[in-house]
């Protein structure tokens, strides 16, 4: 070995010595007051994917959020401290950005809790749970399915094994065709895991719902998106029962997908439901394009649809208004996340009491339930394990949307 | 039979996509020799600013299409081949990937900050989000007909059809029916040449660039309905239509434009028809790839196989014969004061930060390995990191201890490099980067789809390890931990690269036909440098992921691969601490940007893209770039360089009484000397009684890289007359032509072409001003017909008609390839245009070499004839017998240096043996 290298082991080593003690005796540096939390305000942060290499953005989840703090502020705050919302950190969609962001909010901005998080990566649950941050987000990651501080703000959206398979979907698809019995539907997904495990728990709920369901596959390239369907068209077109058309065909894919089958689908002159989980956003209608690709189609949504008229709604869009500066901006699903995440945040941090501590409010989350809200009945921990289970389906018609199956909540069957 | 034709119909319009994309990354990689990994991104900033334009500022379609395809892309192409390419040129291919790479994340980052400034200075722009169904140059939403049952298309996709159509008539006329296109494939065809001929292949590649560039917008137009408004889609059509390029070989427009078409019904045909494959989650989508991977590997020629990306020799150590300490010492005293900041200074989040640089500066030594090491540009390493990780936390989830787990996805990752060494044993350069890509887009892909190893998107939890009291849990530990670990893989390193195993790679690097003769085994080092790269990147990589606690498939993917390449090559791979300085400037640097420069998330990918500029200047990275200036610096000035063969302690040739190669001897040293029938010249600068000479050298010395070949050589040749240069093989005789060419420029001494100082001419210049040379070989292009050689020089019919009444054998075959001629029909080729228009100066290299005797009389006849039309000949031969017919004036060359010179009268057997055994050399 080179001599300087010996010198650098040995000092190495020695400093390694010297802090094994001393790293078993950190962490423990927190001071007696509660992280991000003083007599009159709670410091809360939040991660959002808002600058992508894919252009995806979901900036507006931030509006929403500060839409919802705004408005516990003007009611005097929770339990007389103010929301200190810091805005939320933008992750890039990187898992690296992610962690980072996560860190820094905690130890950097020192808050008391993360919401909203909402990204289509979360590399920063484990640090968040082992730090102790109450967290709340979209639940469509497995990190929102059991640690301990992560709250999905409709509960967790995956299904785990042993867990339960929301039937929000098929019920509702079910409604609109008259009954599932002897009604055969189409699946169709991307050809990555992904894909191919939401075939697997769709096929499960659409079956146990009472469907056929003769087409089921994770066949598109799930990076590079098809620029003619004709392949996957003709297959689902002759796979119904007789050789004929299924009944409806629904599709486990993103939006630009979805555009692309589902006028490749009428074109070949189908006339049968459309239907796909991602397509509620108002911003579609601005294009005539979008607008007539997506004519017709039932899209899936697990609030209360922004057509609906009722005082939870109403203010909703009030408070995004407000937090818009007075303006009346499109609304879309992000600003529902964000809107939503910031609620339960603060339903929960109500019910812990003057006394807000982690502990406090792991202890009111414990048995939380509420009902009534935009995303229906809210209990935990019971979402720690599955999806509220409330939705409805929207049909987009002329140009608007317009509620097919209104919101309800239905009771989930268990998944296999 | 009506799917078959609906599936082909509409694959034919990604193929048009690909087509276009595929025709622009030939045009730029014959030009200037790269592979632009950017040319997805300039088609989507042409999308970004399609719909701004036009959604955006209400600009009419077709003109803002126009605009932007005929006149703002060709710009952007033309910038940055003066900005950049023409300088990358200079430097070796991995800095040229490496640039293309940086642009490749800069340029959109760069459209969508344009965008955030328009939107603050209130214009009226659209957010640069991804959109769908955004409206293209016809009609939105498309119209569509159903001509045929089951067929259906719609206006995008006829539009599409229709201007792509266009494009490849209006190349097609360009190409084949103007001068310019002429011109462009002179230069794909030999650029040396070109230049050589008086036309800058400067100017023609910037051409090229443009003309790519414009395709590129072309194709981004047109996909805006399809692809929408993301940068990292149109990356990825870009990737696929590489397999076209491919298919093309780099060179053939046509090839590649009709292999985009093929590619996209392709697709088409594998979606439709290949359900075989359902249980194989990811196939489908790993088509292209597939097809990419295996094209590299069949298509590419093995010329260049050695792979490496260079005939880059390792550069010169700015600290070769430093001590110990001063080689090392600053970065131990480094180490130690970072391993002490965790304890002393650092706040927890940024021991968290240096820690995870440190990580990720383990998976960046592996890029030193095998880019600095081996020279090989591998784009899959973030595949091995994944795969490492992702088997270390399965079997950490079945109760292995972490040492165990790591050492098991180390040795998995340097198992799956292995696989990549066998891509690289056939493959090099810019080829071997592909296939590396490819394998990586299929790993994410294919590979890591398996449930059982990736575990969906939850991925496997990956504790940081606990050993006896010390806790690596907590961030500090970690670090301290890593700091230790990464002296430690330097270490080994540097030994390595000092060890015969580094010696080979390096010899297997420079020159893999050499190593193998001399006993050094290509493929034994080849895989080396793969497994031991791939598994230090396996471990940095479960390293990283302990940091993290937890691995999914998604973390690293292929595109983080090329992020990182670009990363460390702009710190420098040459040595491994290189690395360490990259991962922690890589995680450290974005924070202090957010937090003391840009609330922006554009500004700093568009300075870090910008990062690859900086290679042209610092081929070696900004860590050395200090050092290795100052050393340069340092070889300049310094007394040890050798500037001339005075080094050598031998006399310096102007200092005495040497011999000129001029047509009359002078009076003086000469005694003896014959009257000329021409009267007597006046010295070098004396006087104006005569026209200057057509070509003087004087004094000059030259050479390659450090290597002095001409020592003080002394040329006069006159119109009109024929000086014949002799000598044996390595005396510098072509070394001379190149100089009097300006190919070469010389170390010292001068150059005069008809009395006009040309010593510091590019080739391009001196050709200008009059001087041809026929370089060895056939000075004409292979790949061109006989009508286009001709037509290269002879702008005129009247003068090319000329030249066919004259040789009649060239009149019968003007569309035959110029390769395809006999040797003596090809030297006929390159001067017939000569006597039509003839030069003031005529350098031939070896003009009889593997010609009949009887076609050297000819070739001789032609050059006896231009002469006589008042060109000055400069003939260099190895073998006197034939060209001394025709010599005026007979110069010997000998070890650089013109031994003797004198009259053709003059020369006899014992001065011909003299100057051949080099006797002569020095009397």
């Amino acid at each position: 070995m080179f001599r300087p290298l010996r010198v650098v082991v040995a000092a190495a080593s020695a400093l390694l010595l010297a802090t094994a003690c001393n790293s078993a005796s950190s962490g423990g540096t927190a001071a007696s007051s509660v992280r991000g939390v003083t007599a009159d305000t709670i410091k809360v942060g939040g991660i959002v994917s808002m600058t992508t290499a894919s252009g995806y953005s979901k900036k507006d989840t931030d509006l929403g959020a500060r839409a919802r703090y705004d408005r516990a502020n003007a009611e005097g705050g929770i339990n007389g401290r103010r929301i200190e919302y810091l805005g939320a950190e933008d992750d890039g969609q990187d898992p690296a950005k992610n962690l980072a962001a996560a860190r820094k909010l905690v130890q950097r901005d020192q808050v008391f809790a993360v919401s909203p998080m909402s990204s289509v990566t979360f590399a920063g649950a484990d640090f968040l749970d082992a730090q102790k941050v109450p967290t709340v987000g979209w639940g469509t990651l497995p990190s929102f399915c059991g640690p301990a501080h992560i709250y999905g703000f409709n509960g967790c959206l995956v299904p785990m094994p042993g867990g339960t398979l929301n039937q929000t979907w098929p019920e509702s698809l079910a409604a609109v065709l008259g009954g599932a019995r002897g009604k055969s539907v189409a699946l169709i997904a991307g050809d990555n895991d992904a894909g191919k495990f939401g075939i697997r728990t769709f096929t499960q709920g659409f079956k146990a719902a009472g469907f056929q369901v003769p087409y089921a596959k994770a066949v598109v390239p799930a990076t590079s998106m098809p620029s003619d369907w004709s392949a996957y068209t003709k297959e689902i077109l002759r796979s119904g029962p007789g050789g004929g058309a299924p009944d409806a065909v629904v599709s486990v894919m993103q939006t630009p997908y979805n555009i692309g089958l589902f006028t490749a689908l009428k074109r070949s002159g189908y006339k049968g439901v459309l239907s796909d989980p991602t397509d509620y956003d108002p911003g579609l209608l601005a294009k005539d394009a979008t607008k007539q690709a997506l004519d017709g189609v039932h899209v899936l949504l697990q609030f209360q649809p922004f057509e609906s008229d009722s005082p939870a709604m109403r203010q909703f869009k009030d408070d995004i208004r407000k937090a818009a500066g007075g303006k009346d901006v499109p609304l879309n699903m992000h600003m529902m996340t964000g809107y939503m995440s910031a609620d339960l945040f603060l339903a929960i941090a109500a019910r812990a009491g003057k006394d807000l501590t982690v502990d406090s409010f792991q202890k009111a989350a414990d048995g939380f339930s509420d009902t009534g809200t935009l995303v229906g009945d809210r209990a935990e921990p019971r979402g720690k394990k599955e999806s509220f289970g409330c939705g409805a389906l929207v049909r987009l018609k002329d140009g608007r949307y317009e509620v097919a199956v209104p919101f309800k909540c239905y009771p989930p069957i268990p998944f296999a | 039979m009506g799917d078959l034709l609906g599936f082909v119909l509409s694959g034919l319009v990604s193929g048009a996509l690909y087509a276009l994309l595929a025709t622009g990354l030939v045009l730029s990689s014959s030009a200037s020799g790269l592979f632009n990994f950017a040319h997805g991104a300039t088609a989507y900033l042409c999308a970004l600013a399609f719909y701004e334009l036009h959604s955006g500022f209400g600009w009419p379609a077709v003109p803002t299409a126009l605009l932007l395809v005929l006149a703002v892309a060709p710009g952007l192409g033309w910038a940055l081949d003066r900005l950049m390419f023409r300088k990358l040129a200079k430097v070796g291919e991995t800095a040229q990937i490496v640039a293309t790479i940086g642009l490749l994340v800069a340029l959109p980052a760069a459209g969508r900050w344009a965008v955030e400034l328009l939107e603050r200075a209130g214009a009226p722009v659209l957010p640069a989000e991804n959109q769908f169904g955004l409206p293209g140059v016809g009609p939105s939403p498309a119209v569509s007909w159903q001509p045929l049952d089951g067929v259906g298309i719609d206006s995008d996709q006829l539009i599409t059809w229709i201007a792509t159509a266009l494009a490849a008539v209006a190349l097609w006329v360009l190409m084949r029916h103007t001068r310019l296109g002429l011109r462009l494939r002179a230069a794909v065809d030999d650029r040396t040449l070109t230049e050589l001929r008086g036309i800058s292949a400067d100017r023609l590649s910037s051409i090229a660039w443009m003309l790519s560039s414009g395709l590129a917008g072309l194709a981004g137009v047109l996909a805006t309905p399809l692809l929408g408004l993301s940068a990292h889609d149109y990356t990825l059509f870009l990737f696929v239509s590489a397999t076209a390029a491919v298919l093309g070989r780099f060179l053939s427009v046509p090839l590649a434009f009709a292999g985009g078409l093929g590619l996209g019904v392709l697709q088409n045909l594998v979606a439709g028809y290949a359900s075989f494959t359902d249980d194989l989650t990811g196939f489908r989508t790993a088509v292209p790839f597939l097809i990419l991977f295996a094209g590299l590997v069949v298509l590419t020629r093995r010329g260049r196989a050695a792979g490496t990306a260079a005939a880059v020799p390792p550069p010169v150590d700015y600290l070769a014969g430093r001590g110990r300490g001063r080689r090392r010492g600053a970065w131990v005293v480094a180490a130690v004061l970072l391993g002490a900041a965790f304890y002393t200074v650092t706040t927890p989040f940024w021991s968290g930060i240096l820690a995870q640089g440190l990580a990720i500066g383990i998976v960046f030594m592996s890029f030193t390995v095998v880019t600095g090491l081996g020279a090989m540009v591998s784009l899959a390493q973030a595949t091995f990191v994944t795969a490492a990780a992702l088997v270390a936390g399965l079997l950490m989830s079945h109760g292995w201890p972490f040492a165990a787990a790591a050492a098991a996805g180390t040795a998995l990752a340097a198992l799956l490099g292995a696989v990549a060494a066998l891509a690289a044993l056939r493959l090099g350069g810019r080829a071997l980067a592909l296939a590396t890509l490819a394998l990586a887009f299929l790993a994410d892909q294919v590979l890591f789809q398996l449930g059982w190893l990736r575990n969906g998107d939850t991925g496997w939890e990956i504790p940081r390890p606990v050993a006896g009291p010390v806790d690596l849990g907590d961030d500090r530990a970690l670090g301290l931990a890593l700091v230790l670990l990464s002296a430690l893989a330097v270490a080994a390193l540097t030994w390595l690269r000092g060890s015969r195993w580094g010696r080979a790679m390096l010899a297997v690097r420079s020159a893999p036909e050499a190593a193998a003769a001399s006993g050094v085994s290509v493929v034994r080092t080849k895989l080396l440098l793969f497994t031991v790269s791939a598994g230090l990147a396996g471990f940095g990589g479960v390293l990283y992921a302990s940091y993290n606690t937890r691995v999914t498939a998604t973390d690293f993917t292929a595109m983080t691969g090329l992020v990182w390449l670009a990363v460390v090559v702009a710190a420098g791979v040459r040595r491994p601490q290189f690395a360490v300085v990259a991962g922690l400037v890589f995680a450290v640097v974005p924070h202090l940007m957010t937090q003391y420069v840009t609330e922006s998330a554009h500004l700093p990918v568009i300075l870090f893209g910008l990062a690859g500029l900086a290679l042209a200047n610092d081929p070696d990275g900004y860590c050395a770039a200090l050092p290795s200036r100052r050393a340069a610096r340092r070889a300049a000035t310094g007394p040890g360089e050798p500037q001339g063969p005075s080094a050598k302690g031998e006399p310096e040739p102007k200092a005495g009484p040497v011999p000129r190669a001029e047509p009359v001897p002078e009076p003086g040293p000469e005694p003896g000397g014959v009257p000329s029938p021409r009267p007597p010249a006046p010295a070098i600068g004396g006087g104006l009684a005569e026209a200057a000479p057509a070509l003087e050298l004087g004094g000059v010395h030259a050479g390659y890289g450090g290597a002095p070949v001409l020592h003080g050589v002394d040329l006069v040749v006159r119109g009109g007359e024929a000086l014949v240069l002799l000598g044996p093989n390595g005396a510098g005789k072509s070394t001379l032509c190149r100089v009097a060419a300006g190919l070469l420029r010389p170390a010292a001494g001068l150059v005069r072409v008809r009395g006009g100082d040309a010593t510091r001419d590019t080739a391009v210049a001196r050709a200008r001003r009059g001087v041809r040379l026929a370089p060895e070989g056939r000075g004409i292009f292979a790949g061109l017909s006989i009508d286009e050689n001709l037509a290269l020089q002879l702008t005129e019919p009247d003068d090319r008609d000329a030249v066919y009444a004259r040789f009649p054998a060239l009149a019968a075959r003007r569309t035959v390839l110029a390769g395809s001629l006999s040797g003596g029909e090809q030297q006929l080729l390159a001067l017939a245009p000569l006597l039509q228009r003839p030069p003031a100066v005529l350098v031939a290299d070896e003009p009889s070499l593997g010609l009949a005797p009887r076609v050297v009389d000819e070739v001789f006849g032609l050059l006896a004839e231009l002469r006589s039309h008042g060109t000055a000949l400069l003939l260099v031969e190895e073998k006197a017998a034939e060209v001394l017919g025709i010599a005026d004036t007979v110069a010997y060359l000998a070890q650089g240096e013109i031994a003797w010179s004198g009259p053709r009268a003059e020369v006899d057997r014992d001065r011909l043996a003299d100057a051949y055994l080099g006797t002569g050399a020095r009397r």
